[in-house]
C-alpha cells in the first residue's frame, strides 16, 4: 500500500498521465480509501484545470509581418544574370563608382605625366586633376582612349551591361560597377567625413560591420569633442525612428545622449519623438534617462521635456517601469 | 506547403528555400509566442522572443535533426532565450511589468463574468510568475504545450527525473497562491480550501 507522502509526489503524474496502469489503479485506490489525499487530489485536479483556463494570447500581427522581413533579409541571395554574380552592396556600388572615376582618371594622368603619346590625354582630365574634388556618388561615361588597356590584377566588376552601338558612330559600351577600396581620412568635424558617416549610419548594408558598431564608432569619435555636426544628430535620429531593432535604437539614444551639449537641442527632439512613439519600453525607458541628462546638462530645462515628462509619467496605458521612471526622472530634474 | 510534414518543410529550408518558413511560423508562432509570454510575462518581450526564435530557427535549419521533433527543437530555442532574457540583470527588474495584463474575454459572458474570468486570470498569471523560473519553464510545457517529461527533458537539458521534481514543485506553489487567492473570495477554488 503506498503511503500518503509518496501518493503526494505520484499526483502531478496522474494529471499529466505520465504514470502507467498498475500505478494509476494503486493511486485511485489509495485516494478512495483516504480522506486527506482525495481532497489532496481534488486541490491538484482544480489547480490543473484552472491553469488550463488561461485564455490563448494571440500573436501580434506585426510579429509575421517582421518575420517576413527577415526572411527577405536571410534568403540566400539568387545569382544575377549578367557577367560575375556578385553580392549586392550598394555603398561599395557608389564608392566603386567614385573609385573607377579616380582610378580611370588618376591613371590617365600619370600616363599623361609618363608619355608623350596624345591619344591617352584629353585636355579635360588632366587640367581637371589637380582641383577635381572626389565625388563619391559620380557616374562618368569614359572614351576607350581614356582608359589604359592594362587591366591589373582581378577587379571586381559588377552589374555589368552593354550598350548597343550608337547609329552612325558605330561606338558600343560596356557599363560596369568596380569594387575598390576607399579610405577618406580627416578630422571629425570635416563636413565630408561628417556626410560620409551620416550616410552611412542611414544606409547601412555591410554584413561585415553591424550598424551598432558603427553607432559606437560615431559614440567614441563625437562623444569626448567639443562639438558634434548636427548632421550626425540627425542621422541617429533617423536611426532612432526608422530601425527595426531595438538594440540599435537603444544604442542610439545612449550615443544621442554621450555627444556634446552643442547637439542638445535636436538630440531632444529625437529622444522627445522615441519616448512618444518608440514601441519598445526599453527604448522609452533609455530615452527617459538620455532626457533627464540632457536637462541636468543645461543651465535651464527644456519645457518640451519636461511636458513629455509628465505626460509619461500620468499615462495610465504607459508600461509600468516607463511611468515609474518618468517619475523619476521629474523629481530629479530641478524645476 | 501545408500538406508537408514539418520535416519535410525543415529539409527545404536545410537546402536553402525558405519558401516554407511563412508556414513553419503559422504552424508554431502561436504556442512559441503564448509560452514566451507567460514565461517572460511581457508581451513585447514575447514578441521579440518569437521573431528570434523563427530567425535562429532559419540561420541553424541544419543543426536540426529530422528524426526529433520540430516543436521540441523550436521549443528549445525559446526556453534558451527566455532563460537569457531573465538573466540580464535589466530585464529581471522588468519581469513583473506586464504581471496584470488584461487578457481577452469571450464576448459571450456578461461584464460581470467578464470582470470575473479577468480577475481569475490576473490570479494565475500571478501564481504563475510567483515560481522560479525552471519550475514555470516545466509547469508551461507540461501544462499548456502538453510535452511529454522526456520531451521538456530535453527541452530543458536536465533529466527526467528533475522535471518531475519541477512540476511536483510548481503545483504545490500553485496550488498554495491559487488557495489563498480563494480566500479572497473566488468561487473556483472551493476544493483548495
Amino acid at each position: 500500500m503506498v503511503d500518503c507522502t509518496a501518493l503526494k509526489e505520484r499526483l502531478p503524474d496522474l494529471l499529466t498521465e505520465t504514470i502507467d496502469k498498475a500505478g494509476r489503479e494503486e493511486t485511485h485506490r489509495h485516494i478512495e480509501d483516504c480522506e486527506s489525499c482525495q481532497l489532496e487530489w481534488i486541490a491538484y485536479r482544480d489547480t490543473w484545470r484552472i491553469l488550463g483556463e488561461l485564455p490563448e494570447v494571440a500573436v501580434p500581427a506585426r510579429a509575421k509581418a517582421r518575420f517576413a522581413a527577415e526572411i527577405e533579409k536571410l534568403s540566400p541571395v539568387a545569382p544575377v544574370a549578367p557577367v560575375v554574380a556578385f553580392r549586392h552592396r550598394p555603398i561599395a556600388r557608389w564608392l566603386s563608382q567614385a573609385a573607377a572615376v579616380v582610378v580611370l582618371v588618376g591613371g590617365s594622368f600619370f600616363l599623361g605625366q609618363r608619355t608623350s603619346v596624345p591619344e591617352y590625354q584629353t585636355a579635360a582630365s588632366i587640367d581637371g586633376v589637380s582641383s577635381l574634388p572626389f565625388s563619391i556618388a559620380e557616374t562618368r561615361v569614359l572614351p576607350a582612349s581614356d582608359v589604359s588597356p592594362e587591366i591589373q590584377g582581378r577587379p571586381q566588376i559588377q552589374n555589368v551591361r552593354f550598350l548597343e552601338a550608337k547609329s552612325g558612330s558605330g561606338d558600343v559600351g560596356i557599363a560596369f560597377d568596380v569594387t575598390s577600396h576607399v579610405t577618406v581620412t580627416g578630422k571629425p568635424e570635416d563636413k565630408s567625413l561628417v556626410s560620409l558617416l551620416s550616410y552611412v549610419l542611414q544606409n547601412h548594408d555591410n554584413p561585415n560591420l553591424s550598424r551598432s558598431d558603427t553607432i559606437e564608432w560615431v559614440r567614441e569619435t563625437y562623444g569626448s569633442r567639443g562639438v558634434a555636426d548636427p548632421a550626425i544628430v540627425k542621422a541617429l535620429a533617423n536611426v532612432l525612428k526608422n530601425d527595426t531593432h531595438e538594440g540599435v535604437r537603444i544604442k542610439a539614444v545612449e550615443t544621442l545622449n554621450d555627444i556634446p551639449p552643442a547637439s542638445a537641442p535636436e538630440a531632444r527632439l529625437a529622444l522627445i519623438e522615441a519616448l512618444r512613439n518608440d514601441p519598445n519600453p526599453a527604448v522609452r525607458i533609455k530615452a527617459i534617462e538620455a532626457l533627464a541628462n540632457l536637462a541636468k546638462s543645461g543651465d535651464s530645462y527644456d519645457p518640451a521635456t519636461v511636458d513629455m515628462l509628465r505626460e509619461k509619467a500620468s499615462q495610465p496605458d504607459e508600461n509600468l517601469y516607463v511611468r515609474v521612471k518618468a517619475a523619476e526622472a521629474l523629481s530629479q530634474i530641478n524645476l | 506547403m501545408k500538406h508537408l510534414s514539418d520535416q519535410d518543410l525543415m529539409k527545404l529550408v536545410q537546402s536553402g528555400d525558405f519558401s516554407p518558413a511563412a508556414e513553419i511560423f503559422d504552424r508554431y508562432s502561436g504556442r512559441i509566442y503564448n509560452f514566451a509570454y507567460r514565461f517572460l510575462k511581457n508581451s513585447e518581450a514575447a514578441e521579440d522572443a518569437t521573431q528570434e526564435v523563427f530567425v535562429k530557427m532559419l540561420k541553424h535549419a541544419k543543426q536540426f535533426h529530422g528524426d526529433a521533433k520540430l516543436s521540441t527543437w523550436l521549443f528549445s530555442i525559446t526556453a534558451n532565450h527566455c532563460r537569457d532574457y531573465l538573466r540580464k540583470a535589466d530585464n529581471k527588474a522588468k519581469e513583473s511589468e506586464e504581471t496584470l495584463i488584461m487578457l481577452p474575454s469571450p464576448r459571450e459572458h456578461g461584464p460581470d463574468r467578464n470582470l470575473e474570468r479577468r480577475e481569475d486570470e490576473i490570479r494565475v498569471q500571478n501564481a504563475l510568475a510567483a515560481l522560479t523560473p525552471e519550475q514555470r519553464e516545466a509547469i508551461l510545457l507540461s501544462r499548456y504545450q502538453g510535452l511529454s517529461y522526456a520531451e521538456i527533458a530535453e527541452i530543458s537539458g536536465c533529466s527526467e527525473g528533475a522535471v518531475k521534481t519541477r512540476v511536483f514543485r510548481a503545483m504545490e506553489t500553485l496550488k498554495k497562491t491559487l488557495a489563498s487567492d480563494a480566500g479572497g473570495g473566488t468561487r473556483w477554488l472551493t476544493a483548495l480550501h
